[in-house]
C-alpha cells in the first residue's frame, strides 16, 4: 500500500520537474534569441536595443504575412505616396510608396516607383542618365511580378512597362533628335 | 506514515514541498533536492552560461564608449568544440546520462539546452580572450590551441580539468586585458601628440595592430570569464542524482 502511495510521489515530482524542463527550454529560447538579435543587429547605445527591436519586429511581421499569404500594400501609405507623386515631390514619393510596399511584390506600386524616376530624370534639354537607368532596373522589378501589367492611372501616359522602358532607353541615348530645337517643346508623359 | 486512498493525487495540491490531499490527513516528504537540481541544471546553468555568452563578444568602443559586439571567429567555433572533447573525457559532464533513449524527448531536449548553452558560453570565452585581430591573435590562438591540442590526450579527472582551465583562462585575461590593453596609445589623442607623448605606445599599436577599447571592456570581461568559470563549477555530470555519487 505505501508502495502505491510512494510511485504516485514520484509521478508527481516527475511532472514537476517536466515543468522545469519545458521551462528551462522557453527560457533558454528566448535568452538565445535576444542574444542572436544583439549579435545580429548591433545596436551602439541601449536606445538603439529598442528601435531595431522594432524594425526587427516589423519586419518579422511582414515575411510572416508573405508566408501566410495575408500580405498587402499598405493602403494608406500608398495614397500618401501617390499625393507626393502628383505634386512632382518625387523622392518623397518613391519613399512612401516602398514604406506601403516593404516587400516589393505589388506591380502597381513598383510601376509607380519606375514612373517616379522617369518623371524625376526627364528634362526638356537633357535627361538625367542615372535616374533612369535605376528606373530601367526598377521595371524589371515590375515585369517580373506581372509580366502583363497595365496601368490604370489616367495620369500616366505611359500604361506599360514596355512604352515606359522604351522612353528610358531613347532618352539615355544622344542622337540627331537631341539636337532639334523642336524637341524643346515636348512634353513630359 | 502514508496509506492508499486510492485517489488520484492532483499536482496542484504540492504545497511547500509536500502533499496535501483534500479532506485526508495524507502528507508525504517530497524530495526537494530532486527539485534543486532540475532547477540548477535546466534552468540556472542555461542562464549563466547564456550571460557569459552575452558578455563574451561585448566591447565598448574607446572614442565614445558605445557597443560593439563582435562576433566569435570560426577559430573560436573549434577551440569551443575541442574544450567540448575534454570536458567529456575529463568527465565533467557524463554525456551517456544527459542524453538516454530511456529519458522522455523533453527531458533530452532541456540537456541539449544545457550542453548547447555551454558550448555557446565556451565560443564566446575564447572570443573574449582572444586578440581580434594582428600578430597577439595568432600568438595567443597557438597558445590555446597547443594547450587545448595536449590535454585532449593527457589523461584529467575533473577537479583539475576545472583548475587548468581557469589558470589558462585568467593568463590569457591577463596577457589580453593587463598587458596588450596597456601597450595601446590612448584613441582620444591624434596621432601626432601619441607619437609625442607616448612613442613606445604608439609603436606598440602599429607593430602588434592591436584594437582600442574603452577601459569598461576588461571590467565586463572579467565578469564573462568569471560567470563562466562559476558555470563549470556548478555544472554536475549527470543531471539526475546517481546513487552512487
Amino acid at each position: 500500500m505505501e508502495s502505491v502511495s510512494c510511485l504516485k510521489v514520484r509521478q508527481i515530482i516527475t511532472v514537476k520537474i517536466k515543468y522545469i524542463q519545458i521551462l528551462g527550454i522557453a527560457v533558454s529560447a528566448v535568452y538565445f534569441g535576444f542574444i542572436a538579435f544583439l549579435y545580429l543587429a548591433e545596436p551602439r547605445t541601449l536606445a538603439d536595443v529598442t528601435a531595431k527591436a522594432a524594425s526587427t519586429l516589423q519586419d518579422a511581421t511582414t515575411k510572416g504575412q508573405v508566408i501566410t499569404g495575408t500580405y498587402g500594400v499598405d493602403q494608406t501609405k500608398f495614397a500618401e505616396g501617390l499625393r507626393l507623386f502628383r505634386q512632382d515631390n518625387f523622392v518623397a514619393a518613391r519613399d512612401v510608396f516602398q514604406k506601403a510596399d516593404p516587400e516589393a511584390r505589388d506591380a502597381k506600386t513598383q510601376y509607380y516607383i519606375a514612373y517616379s524616376y522617369y518623371r524625376q530624370g526627364w528634362g526638356r534639354l537633357s535627361n538625367d542618365d542615372e535616374l533612369f537607368g535605376s528606373g530601367l532596373k526598377q521595371l524589371d522589378v515590375v515585369e517580373r511580378l506581372d509580366p502583363n501589367f497595365v496601368a490604370m492611372d489616367e495620369d500616366l501616359k505611359l500604361k506599360r512597362p514596355a512604352e515606359l522602358r522604351h522612353e528610358f532607353q531613347e532618352g539615355m541615348r544622344f542622337t540627331s533628335d537631341d539636337l532639334n530645337p523642336l524637341s524643346l517643346i515636348r512634353e513630359r508623359k | 506514515m502514508s496509506t492508499d486512498t486510492g485517489k488520484t493525487i492532483d499536482a496542484i495540491d504540492v504545497v511547500d514541498g509536500e502533499i496535501a490531499l483534500a479532506g485526508e490527513k495524507h502528507l508525504e516528504q517530497r524530495k526537494p533536492q530532486e527539485e534543486r537540481r532540475a532547477f540548477l541544471v535546466y534552468m540556472y546553468l542555461p542562464i549563466i552560461f547564456l550571460t557569459a555568452a552575452l558578455l563574451g563578444g561585448l566591447r565598448f568602443s574607446s572614442a565614445d564608449g558605445s557597443f560593439i559586439f563582435i562576433k566569435p571567429s570560426l577559430l573560436c567555433l573549434i577551440y569551443a568544440a575541442m574544450l567540448m572533447i575534454l570536458i567529456s573525457r575529463s568527465h565533467l559532464v557524463r554525456l551517456g546520462s544527459w542524453f538516454s533513449d530511456e529519458s522522455s524527448l523533453i527531458s533530452n531536449a532541456a540537456s541539449a539546452a544545457t550542453i548547447a548553452s555551454l558550448y555557446i558560453a565556451s565560443t564566446q570565452i575564447f572570443n573574449s580572450l582572444i586578440p581580434e585581430q594582428g600578430l597577439p591573435y595568432w600568438i595567443v590562438a597557438f597558445c590555446f590551441f597547443w594547450t587545448l591540442w595536449n590535454n585532449i590526450f593527457a589523461d584529467f579527472d575533473t577537479r583539475r580539468l576545472v583548475r587548468s582551465l581557469g589558470a589558462l583562462f585568467a593568463l590569457a585575461f591577463i596577457v589580453k586585458y593587463l598587458v596588450l590593453l596597456n601597450l595601446t596609445a590612448p584613441s582620444n589623442q591624434s596621432w601626432l601628440e601619441s607619437v609625442l607623448q607616448s612613442p613606445s605606445k604608439s609603436v606598440a599599436s602599429w607593430l602588434l595592430d592591436i584594437p582600442q577599447f574603452s577601459a569598461g571592456t576588461g571590467y565586463v570581461q572579467f565578469f564573462a570569464v568569471a560567470i563562466y568559470m562559476l558555470g563549470l563549477y556548478l555544472l554536475p555530470a549527470s543531471p539526475k542524482k546517481e546513487s552512487n555519487s
